[in-house]
């Protein structure tokens, strides 16, 4: 064999072995995972689900994220906050993931049932909940159900269910008392929600967070905005509607969002391009009294894709720093 | 006994032309230059991971986001167009300056079985320096955010080993007809490289008639960008890009292999 032939050899041989490596890796992945991000545990979530978001908290919890804003309300999940107070659970110890699925009948403000995923102490968390009268237990085909009492004593409607010692419901009483029924019996609910499910399919795995929505979840969102300096006139700017809607990011170390958006065609998909473009541009057209707008615009990119819009934005911690410290300095207007 | 009226066969005479190119490709200054180009991104993987070891802060830009931009701005975008120029043109173009076109020509083959042989011999000296570093990058800043984190994204390692390949056949193809057309096909290949290629930031249709569009496109990857490539930023649908590459690409060997084959090469004395 020639040299020439020995090197083409060799390097064909490091590429197969290669591809076995990946092929390996992508079989273990796949033998732990359900669908997509989503873990086999969490097809008890209703079928009825008008969104799924996943987190996984040990990449939360260790990003500088965490460490900047978790004290500030609304800047971590209200689910892993309830979690937190109620339970006196530790997300940076004790979980691992968690996924939440909202659906139409929860109550405005309620984050909806959240399944979280990691190493429960069953006999320590049951007793601390049950010592400080926190809670009122019942069994639900097996399973003991918690339902937190509200404030008045009596039962609420927030429930916790531990599934085995590493997975847990928590969530609606309604919702968690169903999903544990579900599981009893075997079967699986989300995955007739095929349409939701076909969303996180495409979710790429090993993001820190991640939602996807379709259809329902949009009609709530508002089908056009006043325009730029429209304030006497009352022009608007008609939001083209979106089919679904699909959320991955990362928080380590910058803030990444990757958001897709499917419109009904090709050129609602370049409208809806266009104007978020033009609310870019105007964010760059303020950097002269807010350098920091220009920055934030050039950390966005847009672009479509048939009648997908994908939206791009890496913003360094500097950046959301600069933002918040202007926000806090600016004094209100005076009357 | 071969019946000596006729040429050997394309087969046995592309590959005996194959053995003969690869042995003057690979082993070259040439090929040297071009494999530290392409296999620096891997040493700065390395390197990145090496100096980020010990460290408690996190880099400006972590692993996945580096193999990103690696792949899609570096080796698709400019190295890898750059090392199809500097094979491709030059399959024919070597042999006339080395004056050894003659004896290659008066062998019982036939023209299109020695370009056959030559560029089969480009692809596997290109490949042999590009697919072996795009697997090592991959593994090394994928790996970074641990081995957890590379199972889920192997479908990208195939989709970008995938579009390398495509990528130095679609130059490949185009800079060898450049090489049979004209006498210095390296200034005007830098030209479309760097001028017409530059297309692709444009809106509209544009984008459409040039090559990196479409193969930008076949990645997943988008590094953000400022300027009129951010501004304008398309993704050309997948199916029709893999059509338009291959057809490309066959319409230029095509056309390569005609006029290598009809043309009269006269050497100069």
């Amino acid at each position: 064999m020639t040299r020439s032939r020995l090197a083409v050899l060799v390097s064909m041989i490091v590429v197969a072995l290669g591809v076995v490596a990946g092929l390996s890796a992508l079989w273990l992945n796949q033998a732990r995972a359900a669908v997509g991000p989503l873990p086999a545990e969490a097809l008890v979530l209703p079928a009825d689900a008008r969104f799924v978001m996943g987190f996984d908290v040990k990449r939360f919890t260790a990003s500088p994220f965490y460490a900047r804003y978790a004290s500030e309300r609304g800047m971590q999940p209200e689910s892993l906050r309830d979690l937190e107070e109620k339970t006196g659970l530790n997300p940076a110890r004790d979980l691992d993931q968690i996924v939440i699925a909202g659906t139409p009948d929860v109550r405005r403000g309620s984050p909806g049932l959240a399944l979280a995923l990691g190493r429960f102490d069953l006999y320590k968390i049951g007793r601390t909940l049950e010592t400080e009268g926190k809670v009122a237990g019942h069994n639900v085909d097996g399973v003991s159900v918690y339902v937190f009492k509200g404030k008045d004593g009596e039962p609420g409607s927030v429930a916790l269910a531990f599934l085995d010692e590493s997975a847990l419901l928590f969530g609606p009483r309604s919702q968690v008392e169903a999903a544990v029924a579900s599981r009893t019996r075997g079967e699986a609910p989300l995955k007739k929600n095929t349409v939701l499910l076909g969303l996180v399919e495409k979710v790429r795995p090993g993001s820190t967070f991640w939602m996807v929505g379709d259809q329902s979840l949009l009609a709530g969102m508002p089908t056009s905005i006043p325009a730029p300096g429209s304030s006497g006139d009352g022009a608007t700017i008609t939001l083209p509607a979106l089919k679904s809607l699909t959320v991955t990011g990362d928080l380590d170390p910058q803030v990444s969002l990757a958001i897709t958006g499917e419109a009904a065609d090709e050129l609602a998909a370049k409208n809806l391009a266009d104007v978020v473009r033009g609310f870019v541009a105007l964010m760059s057209l303020q950097a002269q009294q807010r350098p920091e707008l220009q920055r934030l615009a050039s950390a966005v990119s847009v672009a479509t894709e048939t009648n997908h819009v994908l939206v791009t934005a890496r913003v360094p911690y500097e950046l959301l720093d600069a933002l918040q410290a202007r926000t806090k300095t600016t004094p209100a207007p005076t009357k | 006994m071969r019946d000596t009226s006729r040429p050997v066969p394309f087969a046995a005479a592309a590959r005996a032309v194959f053995d003969l190119s690869l042995e003057g490709m690979v082993w070259t200054l040439r090929s040297l230059l071009l494999a530290l180009l392409v296999w620096a991104p891997a040493a700065f993987a390395i390197g990145y991971r090496v100096y980020n070891a010990g460290k408690s802060a996190a880099p400006p830009i972590s692993g996945p986001d580096f193999y990103a931009l690696i792949v899609a701005v570096y080796w698709i975008r400019n190295v890898l167009p750059l090392a199809a120029l500097f094979y491709a043109t030059s399959l024919v173009a070597d042999e006339v300056e080395g004056r050894t076109l003659t004896y290659l020509v008066t062998r019982p083959l036939t023209r299109g079985s020695i370009f056959a042989g030559k560029f089969a011999a480009y692809l596997a000296t290109t490949l042999t320096l590009a697919l072996p570093a795009g697997v090592l990058t991959f593994f090394v800043l994928q790996s970074a955010r641990g081995w957890s984190a590379v199972g889920p994204s192997v479908g990208d390692l195939f989709r970008d080993l995938g579009v390398m390949v495509l990528t130095l056949v679609a130059y490949g193809a185009f800079f060898a007809l450049l090489g049979v057309l004209l006498k210095r096909p390296v200034i005007p290949g830098l030209l479309f490289l760097y001028g017409w290629e530059l297309m692709a930031n444009l809106p509209g249709y544009l984008p459409r008639f040039t090559l990196t569009a479409w193969l930008r496109s076949l990645v997943h990857h988008r590094p953000a960008e400022e300027g009129l490539g951010g501004l304008f930023q398309q993704v050309l649908p997948a199916g029709p890009g893999l059509a338009v590459l291959i057809g490309a690409s066959a319409v230029f060997l095509a056309g390569a292999a005609w006029i290598f084959s009809t043309r009269e090469y006269v050497l100069e004395q």
